[in-house]
């Protein structure tokens, strides 16, 4: 048990190490590839508080990235704020958007709750195209980052690093700590969760929160790195999308499946883009198709359970009657 | 002491009466059993002292508070636990990690932490007998170990008072005696219970007293020994060929 633990850590840190030093050995183009990627690691991971713990499947996560952008536009942009304070409000912000909305929303539960959240995701949408403060349909600019064009490069890089590994570390203490089982306790069986006891509005609500949190913070580094938002392309569900399904892909209720999830499809995407121009979709498609039939537990299983035969593939197409 | 009073509850459903003008009290330390057929209401009375439902009218009463319109979870915390007919594990948990959530919210959860939480688990785990099993998956567990698995969640809960919805239904003649040989450890060790119960084997040997619902309304209540042989409730419940049967 100590030997594995020490593994485990010894490759996390190789691993970790490896993703900090990997913008010195590349170009531009490439360090903006794994900003992305790591971006979505944030948001994947995010959404499996909410979605793979908790058992909520928002389809509405992206209202917390725009308003995590839109906070950071506004306090830089017209309130002449630094990003710091940017940033954090930015996170603050979503997640007390969270509270408010999770409230009513996290009533409703399977489907209804998926439509629920969609709905918010698309009603703020429309607010921010009609706000004067959002500047609505036309974008708001914001200040641009006073660095040299590589070092802005390392800079949006290594803040998505940061938030990720700040994501991940606290999703890690909560699911050690007494909030953690609650929320999977809720995932499992609400009414019987509710009956030892857990005070299931507040668990669901912080969980909603946390998600919110993280969520705006990428947000917010990501519009400070556009320096341009737009309420229709920060607001798209397809966002919402490319979340779950990186963390379903990756393995949902799994702390590092949502960040395997993110970088798998981001390389595959990417990959069959540059292979397929038009067809990329379609491919892209069936590729999650296939890996949802076959390891519907999500591609962390398949390291964690160290079964590479055909049998696993066939006994999980049996187990989940597809 | 008595430590659990219900005072004229009625539950109704969109005018339908589901249960109607029953008193009932339990004394602090004894095992009062509730029996009466299919669709009698006993599981809805239960669900209004676990809080599930808020009673139509009348009042529960728990240690002299009233408790009737808290939410489950709030009534959980103060010291009642309840187990389900339909058994609900949290299925993708360990057998182990389901009673820690108990242990983690229940009366006696407020100081504990995860840790001290789980520890506490592997004490009832010990306890009920599902020790060996601490580590499977609850979904792959037999109804026997499920039903015990439920009641272990219960107690990890600390309770003073619990709630036994069918904790014996299903089980084979050797199960049923471990079981009851486990209720009156339970009670032992402190604890009232309320218990509903279809299995006549285990009321007899474990009921300090009864009481009967018929159609959502009480027809009899007393000593194990006077309810048995009352007429209404051979009537209503127990069949004429009952006593011919056992005597």
């Amino acid at each position: 048990m100590e030997k594995k633990t020490i593994r485990n850590f010894l490759i996390c840190g190789l691993i970790l190490l490896m993703v900090v030093l990997f913008p010195l050995f590349n170009n531009n183009f490439i360090i903006r590839f794994g900003t992305d990627i790591l971006m979505f690691a944030i948001m994947a991971s995010a959404w499996n508080i909410i979605g793979g713990y908790t058992g909520y499947a928002s389809f509405g996560n992206v209202v917390f990235f725009g308003i995590g952008g839109y906070i950071t536009a506004i306090l830089m942009e017209k309130a002449g704020l630094h990003f710091s304070i940017a940033y954090l409000a930015a996170g603050g912000g979503a997640a007390l958007f969270a509270v408010l909305i999770g409230l009513p929303v996290l009533r409703l539960r399977g489907h209804y709750f998926a439509i629920a959240t969609l709905g918010v995701a698309e009603a703020m949408k429309a607010l921010v195209q009609n706000l004067e403060i959002t500047e609505g349909n036309s974008g708001i600019y914001l200040p641009m980052l006073d660095l040299s064009v590589q070092g802005q490069y390392y800079f949006f890089f290594y803040m998505m690093l940061g938030t990720l590994l700040m994501t991940l570390l606290i999703t890690y203490l909560v699911l050690n700590a007494k909030l953690g089982y609650s929320l999977i306790a809720i995932r499992e069986d609400e009414d019987a969760a509710n009956s030892v006891g857990i005070n299931t509005t507040l668990s669901k609500t912080i969980a909603f929160a946390l998600s919110g949190f993280f969520t705006g913070l990428a947000g917010s580094i990501y519009a400070y790195q556009q320096a341009f938002l737009k309420p229709e392309a920060v607001f798209t569900v397809h966002t919402t999308v490319k979340m779950i399904v990186m963390a379903v892909f990756g393995g949902m209720g799994k702390l590092f499946g949502p960040l395997i999830g993110a970088f798998g499809i981001e390389i595959i995407s990417e990959t069959l883009s540059n292979y397929f121009l038009v067809a990329h979709t379609l491919f892209f498609g069936t590729v999650v198709i296939l890996a949802i039939v076959f390891t519907p537990k999500g591609l962390i299983d398949l390291i964690t359970q160290r079964k590479f035969g055909i049998s696993y593939f066939l006994e999980n197409i049996r187990r989940h009657r597809i | 002491m008595v430590i659990l009073e219900g005072k004229n509850i009625t539950k109704k459903f969109a005018g339908l009466l589901a249960v109607g003008d029953v008193d009932f009290y339990l004394q602090q330390g004894e095992i009062l059993g509730l029996i009466g057929p299919n669709g009698a209401g006993k599981t809805t009375l239960v669900n209004v002292i676990a809080g599930v439902y808020a009673p139509s009218e009348g009042d529960v009463f728990f240690k002299g508070k009233q408790i009737s319109g808290k939410k489950p979870y709030q009534i959980g915390r103060m010291g009642i636990s309840r187990t389900f007919q339909i058994v609900k594990p949290f299925p993708g948990m360990t057998v182990k990690e389901n009673a820690a959530v108990g242990a983690m919210y229940g009366a006696g959860g407020k100081n504990k932490s995860a840790k001290q939480a789980i520890q506490k688990a592997e004490e009832i785990l010990e306890f009920v007998g599902l020790a060996d099993l601490m580590n499977k998956g609850a979904d792959q567990l037999s109804v026997a170990s499920r039903k015990r698995l439920e009641m272990a969640k219960a107690l990890a809960m600390e309770p003073e008072l619990v709630l036994f919805d069918e904790v014996m239904a299903g089980l084979n003649f050797s199960e049923i005696d471990e079981a009851v040989e486990l209720i009156k450890k339970i009670q032992k060790s402190g604890m009232s219970i309320l218990i509903i119960e279809h299995v006549m084997r285990a009321i007899k040997n474990v009921c300090d007293r009864l009481f009967v619902l018929h159609h959502g309304e009480k027809i009899a209540d007393g000593t194990v020994e006077d309810v048995l042989n009352d007429d209404t409730v051979i009537e209503a419940y127990l069949g004429r060929r009952y006593k011919e049967l056992t005597h």
